[in-house]
């Protein structure tokens, strides 16, 4: 069954002839300029560290820095590089893979990080340390984009730190907020047992291998291993590093409190950008390190993510649904979508899959502008102080419409309705799921939507349909937080009828991982 | 298959979507900025369905020069292996013919709403031209779709533009309820339709007309090699049983879109709607849809004599019965609706029996004259000041002669009266009828019905000319009319002309008297894509459906008909000419009262929905509130309550959380190394 319809059939798919050879730092322009553009802040901050008076210079320099990224990715993308024929890109001796998957959650990273940005500059007014601020996102960024291009376990862990680490004390950037610091160290903590799973998850991969990088293990693995045990334990130990890093159940603890305590645009990054990260990442490494076809009969991976898919999307969902406060449905339900993404990893021994991984990535693409999209309307909400629960939003709609037409696409689109987006990824997910006779999945992905319906038409029902308290009154309409979330909202939109330009991009981009 | 003898495909058919896209323009401009023009986008529509026909008639003439067209032009979903949806053009003898028919009619349609509308002062005006725009783009699309799918697209298009046009009057009370009416009982008859089309995916895997891979020529090698029907799957059916059923299921939506009996209910009603848009739905698009469906897919159907016995019977009974009613009825309007969906039975009549050309011809010939004579009524109306009563009319034909002479000239032509359109068609439909029916009671049957119906049109048709232009004007607004203008003359002039001579194209007994070869039409639609070709479907009815003809001179056919409507005519005569004629239908009794209530129609559909329908909806909404909201509830409160118990989980302690993962991870690893073997 092929996803990708000839909807479109003007539209030829990128260019696969093979790609001209090109210098390594090409393929790394994107990695390269957002790493530059957080040295290029620390330089300016170190000149003048009045913030106050730079905050302009600041947001801008950082917003350039993504923007430049994110059009080197889609240049890259665009011009086939890593991808076609000439496969991919192995650079510094395989540590690094540049391919169309890599290229495609670039693309995911730098354009949340931009509208993060964009929105942070009115989120940020009158606060200090804003030039750390955007560092600290921007070395995150470059961290998720080499998470995106990493080639061998090692790669693997130190991109994984380095976007882990900035992540941190983003959470705990409201230096004088309880909530923000003791959801820091929450973060802190968990991430560092998780990360302890992880490095020994790796070591134990080495020890029955002898490999790091993520061909070589593959290599070593079609041969088989008498090492079962150790290979298993090691194989799921990596996993659950990655299931940290996506917010699944059981690593998903941190997730509701760190995203609440945190400013909402580190909420919006985390939840979008840090969580696609965690499942690239994953996706290449179960793919071509742990391929189905070589460890599948000793160590069936695929099960334990069929079991994480399956709760994850159920608790993350059945949790969202009796939250009072938005913020905290957002973050639930962000680890209910990621629930949904890892039906992908579950499905990868049916032989359909490049197109359930497509179907992955083809959501984390479109969930990275409504997720966003949504907590930036909960940081305009903040910014405009006016509460953090569903019945603070009442009646909001009178009052700032244009957000609220937003506000109200992004829930439909997470919830699955065709106003966005949203709709066709979560279709492309149950299409996989059913292709693969995953019927189980399905069902429970076709459940926890309609339950998801239900908590995310609240917030709508709360923006137009209540009356507003007497209250209720807010003060101007932030420039760059308005952009972020109209900007958001349009992509989510205009993804619906332009889907399929993704989706063949993301299906070759996956199928290529299996070729 | 898209080109026959040209080596490049014509340039007419490259432009072709136009022809539908066109009227869409004028909709948008209609709706958007019509009440910026001055005539309120009545212009624009002019335009539009002025280029509609005009490059109609571009693509008539390249398909007289023997190139054919189909070709898909944009795909919706295309799944391998399984089926895909798309948007073609079709373009043979029998769409290209019928793309001029359409858009002649509804040209004039315009340009007589000018008249009718504009001149008359109506508001909604922009309104107004958008729902006669999109109902032009909906037919022509339909008239030119090559699969069944876009047909159903656009057949449903159809069915709401005549909801927006009926309802137009929306403040008054009658109006929205007629919209309302015609929009539900279509529906119910597409809901089978809609059923049939995905029956029809579900069994060929295709669904286009034309081509080696087209459903009917599936399903024609199903029947005739024997072997390839095994490839189908007929849902345990035999596969002529079944295409059979296939064959009612999209029956159902013809007969509701061109009001057969029984869902013809909502024809009359649909007479509250503007009388040019009457005009439109019953010569040239709504009403005419559902015939052109049938002639579309004849390859189909001629592969099921069930089917095609009871598209006669039904054809048949419909034309008398309807005509039957129309005896009674004091509108003018009402008298004209009525002898629609008679002349619609007429057309089914000549489909089931065989007469796929005979047909087309009617459909054709019919599309002129009753497009005619509705706008002779609309003008008729304007001049009486939108009464419609034809006992307030009378001695009209000295103050309206233009409307008079026209407004004849469709009804000899509707009544069947040599030479006029009308008699040429009708007689050929019966004749078909008749030398089928002689090997074959049930159509036999049908043609006598048929056959009846002529003396009643006849009566009909002239009481009604008699009533309104002949004798004494009964009321003062007869005696003081309001004279139209240029706009709705030259409409009936054109329509006057056409339902005068468009008969002589196919003068099927003379043609057999001399032996001259001036059947036209038969000509015209001998020729066309290998097996869409009348001369095809003539092969069909004999092999596969077993139909066969008995020898029969058409004189004597032509003779009998046109005796029986000069009966009726003649009894028209008797009965309403003179200056001040008396209302005689109350001499007919009881069967007054029954014809005057329509045969209780209404009543009894009303009772059947109300007893079947709200018991129905009775039940599912018991099982709706109890099952499903059950479920429902059920599902939600067991969800919070979960809920409520994760939330509990999440106790806010790290210590809590790390030894949760750590759990967690644990019971991972067991399950995982427990299948997979790894502790042994």
């Amino acid at each position: 069954m092929v996803i990708s319809a000839s909807l479109v059939t003007w539209f030829s798919g990128p260019t696969l002839q093979t790609a001209p050879p090109i210098g390594d730092w090409v393929a790394l322009t994107p990695v390269l300029l957002l790493g530059l553009t957080a040295l290029i802040l620390f330089v300016i901050d170190s000149i003048d560290p009045d913030d106050a008076s730079n905050t302009p210079a600041l947001a801008g320099t950082a917003a350039v820095g993504t923007v430049l990224a994110l059009g080197a990715a889609v240049v890259l993308l665009a011009a086939g590089i890593g991808q076609g024929q000439g496969g991919a890109l192995r650079l510094y001796g395989g540590q690094l893979i540049v391919d169309g998957m890599a290229l495609f959650f670039t693309v995911i990273f730098t354009s949340v990080a931009t509208l993060v940005i964009v929105a942070s500059y009115d989120y940020l007014a009158d606060r200090v340390y804003q030039a750390e601020y955007y560092m600290l996102i921007l070395l995150a960024a470059t961290g998720m984009t080499l998470m995106a291009a990493a080639g061998s376990l090692a790669t693997v862990f130190i991109s994984l730190e380095l976007a882990s680490l900035p992540s941190y004390a983003l959470v705990a950037f409201l230096k004088d907020n309880r909530g923000s610091v003791e959801a820091g160290l929450k973060y802190f903590l968990i991430g560092a047992l998780s990360s302890a799973i992880f490095a020994y998850g790796i070591s134990l991969v080495y020890g029955a291998t002898g490999r790091l990088g993520l061909d070589a293990i593959a290599q070593q693995l079609s041969g088989g291993t008498q090492l079962v045990g150790i290979l298993g334990v090691g194989v799921l130990m990596v996993a659950g590093g990655f299931a940290f890093k996506t917010a699944s159940v059981p690593f998903h603890f941190w997730a509701p409190a760190a995203y609440e305590g945190a400013p909402a645009p580190v909420s919006a990054f985390l939840s979008s950008a840090s969580k696609a990260a965690g499942f690239v990442v994953a996706f290449r490494v179960f793919a071509v390190a742990f391929s189905p076809d070589a460890v599948a009969a000793s160590v069936d991976w695929t099960l334990a993510f069929w079991l994480l898919a399956a709760v994850t999307m159920t608790i993350g969902n059945f949790a969202a649904a009796t939250q009072d406060k938005v913020k905290r449905m957002l973050a639930y339900s962000s680890v209910g979508h990621a629930g949904y993404v890892l039906i992908g990893l579950a499905a990868l021994n049916a032989g359909q899959n490049g197109l359930v991984l497509g179907a992955s990535m083809i959501h984390l693409l479109v969930y990275g502008f409504m997720n966003t999209g949504a907590f930036l309307f909960v940081a305009l909400a903040e910014h405009w102080e006016i509460g953090r629960t569903f019945e603070d939003y009442n009646g909001l709609g009178t009052q700032a419409p244009i957000a609220c037409v937003a506000m109200s696409v992004f829930m439909f689109s997470l919830a699955g309705l065709p106003v966005g987006g949203g709709f066709m990824s979560k279709y492309f997910i149950l299409v996989g799921a059913v292709g693969t006779g995953h019927f189980v999945l399905a069902a429970l992905l076709l459940i926890n939507s309609a339950l998801s319906l239900y908590y995310y038409s609240r917030v709508v029902r709360s923006l137009w349909f209540e009356d507003p308290a007497d209250s209720l009154s807010i003060d101007g309409y932030p420039v760059g937080l308005y952009a972020a979330v109209i900007g958001a909202a349009v992509i989510t939109f205009l993804l619906l009828p332009g889907i399929f330009l993704a989706s063949d991009v993301a299906t070759s981009a996956a199928s290529a991982l299996f070729a | 298959m898209s080109v026959a003898e040209a080596s490049t495909t014509a340039f007419a058919f490259e432009v072709a979507p136009a022809i539908a896209v066109l009227p869409l323009a004028s909709f948008v401009i209609a709706l958007f900025a019509g009440k910026y023009f001055p005539k309120k986008g009545a212009l624009a529509g002019v335009t539009a369905t002025g280029g509609s026909l005009l490059l109609s008639l571009w693509v008539m003439l390249t398909v007289a020069g023997g190139a054919y067209y189909n070709e898909e032009i944009y795909t919706l979903v295309s799944t391998p292996e399984s089926f895909d949806l798309h948007f073609g053009v079709l373009l043979d003898p029998l769409s290209a013919l019928m793309l001029v028919i359409v858009s002649l009619v509804s040209f004039l349609v315009h340009v007589f709403s000018l008249g009718y509308m504009n001149d008359e002062g109506e508001r909604g005006l922009p309104r107004y031209y958008a729902g006669l725009g999109l109902f032009s783009f909906s037919m022509l699309a339909f008239v030119f779709a090559d699969n069944l799918f876009m047909s159903f697209v656009f057949f449903e298009l159809v069915g709401l533009c005549s909801w927006l046009l009926i309802g137009h009057w929306y403040r008054e009370d009658a109006p929205p309820s007629a919209a309302k009416k015609a929009f539900l009982v279509t529906r119910f008859g597409d809901y089978f339709f809609l059923i049939g089309v995905v029956a029809v995916f579900a069994t060929f895997g295709t669904a286009t007309f034309a081509g080696s891979e087209s459903f009917p020529v599936l399903a024609e090698e199903a029947l005739t090699d024997g072997g390839a029907g095994g490839e189908l799957s007929t849902f345990g059916l035999g596969a002529q049983t079944w295409f059979t059923v296939l064959g009612f299921l999209i029956l159902g939506g013809v007969i509701g879109k061109s009001a057969q009996f029984p869902l013809h209910t909502w024809l009359p009603d649909a007479m509250e709607g503007p009388t040019p848009v009457s005009a439109l739905i019953h010569a040239a698009t709504m009403v005419a849809a559902g015939v052109y469906l049938v002639a579309r897919m004849y390859g189909f159907y001629a592969l099921s004599p069930t089917a095609l016995a009871v598209i006669a019977f039904v054809g048949g009974f419909t034309a008398l019965f309807a005509a039957s009613m129309a005896v009674v009825k004091r509108d003018v309007k009402q008298v004209l609706a009525y002898s629609t969906i008679s002349q619609y039975g007429y057309m089914m009549l000549g489909l089931g029996a065989g007469g796929y050309v005979a047909a087309v011809f009617h459909l054709m010939t019919h599309a002129f004259f009753k497009a005619l004579l509705f706008l002779g009524a609309g003008a008729v109306i304007i001049a009486m000041h939108h009464r419609q009563d034809m006992w307030e009319m009378g001695g009209l034909r000295e103050k309206l002669p233009v409307t008079y002479y026209t407004f004849l000239a469709g009804s000899l032509a509707l009544a069947g009266i040599v030479p006029f359109a009308g008699f040429w068609s009708k007689d050929e439909v019966l004749y078909e009828a008749l030398v089928h029916g002689l090997t074959d009671p049930l159509l036999l049957v049908a043609y006598l019905m048929g056959l009846i119906a002529v003396f009643f049109t006849g009566f009909y048709t002239f009481r009604m000319v008699l009533l309104t232009f002949h004798g004494e004007p009964r009321t003062h607004t007869a005696r003081n009319p309001h004279l139209p203008g240029w706009n709705v003359k030259f409409p009936l002039v054109v329509l006057g002309i056409l339902a005068t001579v468009i008969g002589l194209t196919n003068m099927t007994p003379v043609a057999e008297a001399t032996g001259l070869e001036i059947e036209f039409l038969h000509t015209w639609l001998e020729h066309g894509i290998e097996g869409l070709n009348s001369e095809h479907y003539g092969e069909l009815l004999e092999t596969v459906a077993g139909y066969s003809a008995a020898e029969l001179s058409p004189l004597l056919a032509a003779a009998l008909s046109l005796a029986l409507a000069l009966g009726g005519a003649g009894l028209a005569y008797s009965l309403y000419s003179g200056d001040r004629p008396d209302r005689h239908t109350d001499r007919l009794g009881d069967a007054r009262t029954l014809l005057m209530n329509n045969y209780y129609q209404d009543e009894y559909q009303v009772w059947i929905a109300e007893t079947f329908g709200t018991g129905v909806a009775r039940l599912s909404d018991r099982f709706d509130q109890s099952i499903v909201d059950g479920a429902v509830n059920g599902v939600s409160s067991v969800s919070l309550f979960s809920g409520g118990r994760i939330r509990r989980i999440q106790t806010g302690i790290v210590s809590n959380y790390a030894t949760l993962l750590t759990l967690g991870l644990v019971a991972l690893l067991l399950v995982v190394g427990l299948t997979g073997g790894w502790f042994l």
